[in-house]
């Protein structure tokens, strides 16, 4: 306060220059004339007294700064509410008047008024020594704010002969003040405001209570007038206006304007304009001729009185602070990025760090003309302009050392260069505001990582977390998702946590959490700026941007502020970054998913050296090579990552065994122990989470350590294995695991067969298998000049002839056995075929007998199998029809075999009651015919066809093996003729109780069967 | 904490063991895969009994058999903000770990009373005041578990000794 009282000294001298406005809210009186103030400047021993009146008014003017009268910029606030604080003190002043015109100074208040004072003036010749000693008494308390006032040289001349005397009273008045101005100005300030504050409330000025639309301008207040000027030089010009009024603040000619400023952003409708705050047209002019930038072409402008309030409406307008980034406009640097290194005391100016794009006179035109002027080359045009990287002195020696000196200074790494200062390495230099985007930085990870990697190297904290805060706060509208957990960290509300339920623009509604008194559980709105999210320690979160850290997770164990502590989980580092960057993590991933190489990956450095990951960086790798050295690498730069050999067994210093996972321990040195990650060579690669650095990863050699515990102790030590204690698999002991799918050996079989493509976009296209994998195949297509990889299952085989489908050719050719296409090889299958075993290239020839095969092949496989599980059903006896059946199916008609197994025979019967037995009866025939060449000539080729058919779950299955022998069985079937005419007539009797009258019908017709059957034998 | 809970495990037998003995081999199986294991949010410390063993199924394609087993277990979960003891396995610059069973405990420094300092004496690391407390490999720690997470198969957490009657207890 007391400094605000010391500056606004000298406003004092204003109030006299300008005429009262006289204007208060209510205008009750305003009688006053203007021209009174006018004498006063020339009646200097007033002087003293009217300063009584000021720490009242400052009270007065403070209150009403507090009220918000903040929109003004540059000088012209102060001012402002100076100005305003006058009218009402003049409203006061004139109250007085009325009531107690020609009562003594002593007023209740103690206030002088202006308009005593005045008649003061008028007789001060006279009384002076009076008013001195008045204020002696009184004035011990209220004086002190005013240290060091004194007369000015002028009025010392203008004073009376008769002044002599004053000099004593003045100093022995300068030594109270003194005294008093040792007082605590704190103090001061709420003593006076103590004292006067009940005073200005009495005015209703002071009070949170007026409403805003009394505070508005009347007709009655100085308006605004609108000068042009040169855009951009708006802070200028009312700085220039300002130093003006200073300037003549004691004059005859004071500059009558109550405020200047400006609204001026770069780009916005507001550059190139000034508002000056007058009451008349004449005192702009004044206070804005002659100075520069100022267009005094254009008339002022009054701005309408209902606009004006618009005009001082207060926008946020973000402060630039060192350490904040900015965007450079124009020049060399335009679009780079930049800290701000300090700011100018006035606001216009700011000291930038830049990363500098030097040449170093590389580009220099050695034998270019000299300039005569100076000396110096003349200056080519820029071609390219530099690459930005940090200062480098042993650069700029190389060619410019004559531009180059060491400053002094601690760091050592200071340097002045082409009259350009360097501070370690990066370049500071001072711009002007306007010359910089301050809005929408928007600074890359990358911009930003090249002014931290200056400061420390321990990466800890180097990131100026707040600065970077403070020029991406804009970007905040999507930092909050509904079910964050966020805490209001100011306002009224400090202190609330909650959950966020809904985020519309810049609001978050939040559910308020139990705990916090009245508003628990219910919902309050808030503020993006006024939230940040909270976390607990414990709480595992992943970093989701704004810093080099993005996608760590880690486990949080400290939070300050909205800086948040965590713990990686890839490397137990502890990083810091802010609370807005972090996110409940679900998952656990690691840093840089996206990174081929992950951490603990072996990678092969080059033919000699390999290492291993420690760590993954969004750019690069940390690697920890076989020599124990660790080297920072791109991606990039490493040839190949070696695949882990999970089978690499290799022996310790004792000849035991060392395979992956085991614990090892270091027989020498620091006797580090850890678990085996890889083994290389001669080489172990070890890692413990006990160790920090290198991410707990150590080297050694083989013979260098001993193993502690051999994870395959589980094998040693943990009972049976159930998969080795199976007799039946320890007898070939060959295969441990049961049943491995039988694999292709060598050339895939695939290649250079035709297939077709059965899904996908190019479904439909055939093309040649150039190349095989285990389950995908390269295709080139005979439609489009292209390979496609795709997968095998995808693809059919086709015959490149006919180019129709081989089914499961694909499958069967993994199998490593032919295609059934190829089934047609078999010798009696071909004569099937008529013996044209060369004519396998005829489609028809060739094909007939492959699916007459497809039909064999699968038909005994269903046969098989039922006749398979005939004897283990164990009705033998029914079975026996049944069987027969069977036989008689092999003659070709599947179907109908199955039916005759189940023993449908009756309904079958049924269906045939009309027609049935004379169908039966040319049937039976039939089967006579064939029957005996199956059974003769087929039944080993049959038999043949089993042992391949893996396709038979019957296969594994016991005991259904011992039964296998069953085809006996149906060699056997034919024999008891008389077997399976009892076994007929069973069934019959079954169903005879049924009651179908057809019932005999299909039995009659069927014994024939039965009597046929002996006639085979 | 400790709980006894009813559990369900499911295990595939091979063919080779349909036979008698296959309830035992069973019952070998659900003993070695499941007791002392790690579901990542608590610890199998024992097998109380077996509840039931179902009918088995065979697995469509592969011939295993495949068996329901419901067996209650004394499992062993760590809350957070649960007080625990346990035993420093190791101490690195930035804090200690503390094995608390299966549970392997970080505690930062950031979770460490100020006046314990981390202190490196010949080869033995450790945090200590110099007076009567002091952290080092082997020393038991009481702590509050501060935060934890839980993969399949393993268990981590931060705890922390910064509160009254938590750090080293007096042996």
């Amino acid at each position: 306060m007391a400094s605000i009282l010391d500056q606004d000294f000298p406003d004092e001298e204003e109030d006299d220059f300008n005429p009262a406005p006289e204007v208060g809210s209510d205008d009750e009186a305003d009688e006053k004339p203007a021209a009174n103030d006018d004498d006063d400047e020339d009646e200097p021993p007033a002087r003293s007294e009217r300063s009584r009146s000021r720490p009242q008014r400052d009270a007065d003017d403070d209150a009403k700064d507090e009220l918000g009268t903040e929109g003004l910029i540059g000088f012209g606030r102060d001012e402002d509410a100076e100005g305003e604080g006058r009218n009402l003190d003049d409203e006061d002043d004139e109250e007085d008047e009325e009531d107690e015109e020609d009562e003594q100074d002593d007023d209740l208040e103690g206030q002088p008024s202006r308009k005593r004072r005045k008649q003061h003036r008028r007789n001060q010749f006279i009384d002076v020594e009076a008013e001195v000693d008045e204020e002696d008494e009184e004035e011990p308390e209220e004086d002190d704010d005013l240290p060091g006032e004194e007369m000015h040289p002028d009025d010392l001349q203008e004073l009376p002969p008769g002044a002599d005397r004053d000099d004593r009273k003045h100093r022995e008045l300068d030594r109270q003040r003194e005294a008093q101005f040792q007082m605590d100005v704190e103090e001061e300030a709420a003593r006076l405001k103590e004292r006067y504050g009940r005073q200005s409330r009495a005015t209703g000025t002071g009070s949170a209570i007026v409403p805003q639309r009394l505070l508005l301008p009347t007709t009655e207040d100085p308006r605004i007038f609108r000068m042009k000027c040169r855009p951009g030089k708006e802070k200028e010009v009312i700085i220039s206006i300002q130093g003006r009024v200073n300037e003549r603040l004691g004059s005859r000619e004071p500059v009558r304007i109550y405020s200047a400023f400006e609204r001026a952003k770069p780009g916005s409708p507001m550059s190139g304009m000034i508002y000056v705050e007058a009451s008349r047209v004449e005192d702009v002019i004044a206070a804005c001729e002659g100075i520069t930038h100022v267009f005094m072409g254009t008339k002022p402008l009054m701005v309408p009185l209902e606009e004006m309030p618009d005009l001082l409406k207060v926008t946020k307008e973000k402060q630039l602070e060192p350490g904040m980034y900015v965007r450079i406009r124009r020049g060399l640097y335009s679009g780079d990025l930049a800290a701000v290194h300090e700011v100018e005391a006035n606001g216009t100016e700011v000291i930038l760090r830049i990363v500098p794009r030097l040449d170093y006179g590389l580009n220099e035109d050695v034998n270019g003309p000299m300039e005569a002027a100076n000396g110096q080359k003349r200056k080519r045009p820029l071609v390219q302009r530099p690459p930005a990287r940090l200062f480098s002195e042993t650069e700029a020696k190389k060619r410019h050392g004559k531009y180059l000196s060491k400053q002094g200074g601690l760091s050592g790494s200071n340097w002045t260069y082409q009259n350009k200062e360097y501070i370690d390495g990066f370049l500071l230099e001072p711009f002007r505001l306007n010359a910089l985007q301050t809005e929408d930085v928007n600074p890359t990870l990358e911009e930003v990582t090249k002014f931290a990697t200056s400061s420390t190297d321990d990466g800890a904290e180097n990131l100026d977390l707040a600065a970077l805060a403070a020029t991406l706060k804009t970007s905040t509208a999507n930092e909050f998702l509904p079910g964050d957990k966020v805490e209001v960290f100011r306002g009224e509300q400090k202190g609330v946590t909650g959950h966020s339920v809904q985020v519309y623009g810049d609001v978050v509604k939040v559910k308020v959490d139990p705990g916090n008194g009245a508003l628990s559980g219910g919902h309050i709105e808030a503020p993006i700026r006024d939230l940040r999210k909270l976390f607990r320690e414990g709480d595992h979160v992943k970093v989701i941007g704004g810093s080099k850290y993005t996608d760590e997770v880690g486990m949080v164990v400290r939070t300050k502020d909205d800086r948040v502590t965590l713990l990686t989980d890839s490397n137990q580092s502890e990083i810091t970054v802010f609370s807005k960057d972090l996110r409940e993590a679900t998952d656990s991933g690691g840093a840089a998913a996206d990174s081929k190489f992950d951490l603990f990956d072996l990678v092969q450095l080059d033919a000699a050296t390999v290492g291993c990951v420690i760590k993954v960086d969004r750019e690069s790798l940390r690697i920890l090579d076989q020599n124990s050295s660790v080297r920072t690498m791109l991606p990039s730069n490493i040839s190949n990552k070696i695949e882990k050999r999970r089978n690499a067994v290799a022996t310790d210093r004792d000849g035991n065994e060392m395979k992956s996972d085991d614990t090892i321990k270091e027989y020498s040195g620091e006797q580090k122990s850890g678990r085996v990650l890889h083994l290389h060579r001669n080489f172990v690669f070890a890692q413990t989470r006990e160790r920090a650095e290198n991410a707990g990863v150590w080297v050694s050699r083989h013979a260098n350590v001993q193993v502690v515990a051999a994870k395959g102790g589980k094998a040693a030590s943990g009972g049976v294995d159930l998969t080795k204690m199976n007799p039946a698999l320890k007898q070939n002991g060959a295969s441990p695991s049961p049943m491995p799918p039988p694999q292709a050996k060598g050339r895939d079989r695939l290649i250079g067969k035709s297939v077709k493509i059965r899904t996908g976009p190019n479904k439909g296209m055939i093309g040649l298998v150039k190349d095989a994998s285990p389950d995908e195949a390269k295709v080139e297509l005979h439609a489009k000049n292209k390979t496609l990889t795709m997968k095998k299952d995808m693809l059919t085989l086709i015959d490149p002839n006919t180019g129709n489908a081989i089914p499961d050719g694909i499958r069967s050719l993994a199998m490593g056995r032919p295609p059934p296409a190829g089934a047609g090889r078999t010798p009696a299958y071909a004569a099937g075929g008529g013996g044209r075993t060369p004519a396998y290239a005829m489609p028809s020839g060739g094909r007939t007998p492959a699916y007459a095969a497809g039909g064999g092949g699968r038909t005994p496989a269903w046969k098989q199998d039922a006749g398979a599980r005939t004897p283990a059903y164990g009705g033998g006896t029914t079975y026996g029809g049944g069987g027969l059946g069977g036989q008689t199916a092999y003659g070709g008609a599947t179907s109908y075999s199955g039916a005759t197994s189940y023993g449908g025979g009756s309904v079958w019967g049924g269906g045939g009651g009309g027609g049935g037995p004379g169908g039966q009866s040319t049937w039976n025939p039939n089967m006579g015919g064939r029957t005996p060449a199956p059974s003769g000539s087929k039944t080993p080729a049959y038999g043949g066809m089993e042992a391949p058919t893996p396709g038979f779950n019957s296969a594994p299955t016991p005991g259904s093996y011992q039964d296998q022998p069953t085809p006996g069985g149906f060699r056997d079937q034919p024999t008891p003729g008389g077997f399976r005419g009892g076994n007929y007539q069973t069934p019959g009797s079954y169903q005879t109780p049924g009651g179908f009258p057809e019932t005999p019908g299909p039995y009659s017709a069927e014994t024939p069967g039965g009597d046929d059957g002996p006639r085979y034998d | 904490m400790f709980f006894v809970k009813v559990l369900e495990h499911r295990i595939h037998l091979h063919p080779s063991f349909f036979g008698a003995q296959a309830s035992a081999y069973i019952l070998d199986q659900l003993y070695r895969d499941r007791e002392g294991s790690n579901t990542g949010t608590m610890m199998i410390v024992a097998i109380i009994d077996v509840d039931d063993i179902s009918e088995p199924k065979i697995v469509p394609g592969s011939g295993y058999a495949e068996y329901d087993v419901s067996f209650r277990a004394i499992v062993w979960r760590p809350f957070r903000g649960e007080v625990v003891d346990g035993m420093v396995s190791s101490v690195v610059n930035n804090g200690f770990f503390v094995d608390v069973g299966g549970l392997s405990v970080f505690v930062s420094k950031a979770m460490i009373p100020q006046q314990l300092k981390y202190t490196v004496e010949g080869a033995t690391p450790s945090f200590t005041d110099g007076v009567d407390q002091t952290v080092e490999r082997g020393s038991q720690v009481r702590l509050r578990i501060k935060g934890i997470r839980g993969e399949m198969g393993q268990m981590f957490a931060i705890g922390s000794i910064r509160e009254d009657y938590l750090g080293p207890l007096l042996q």
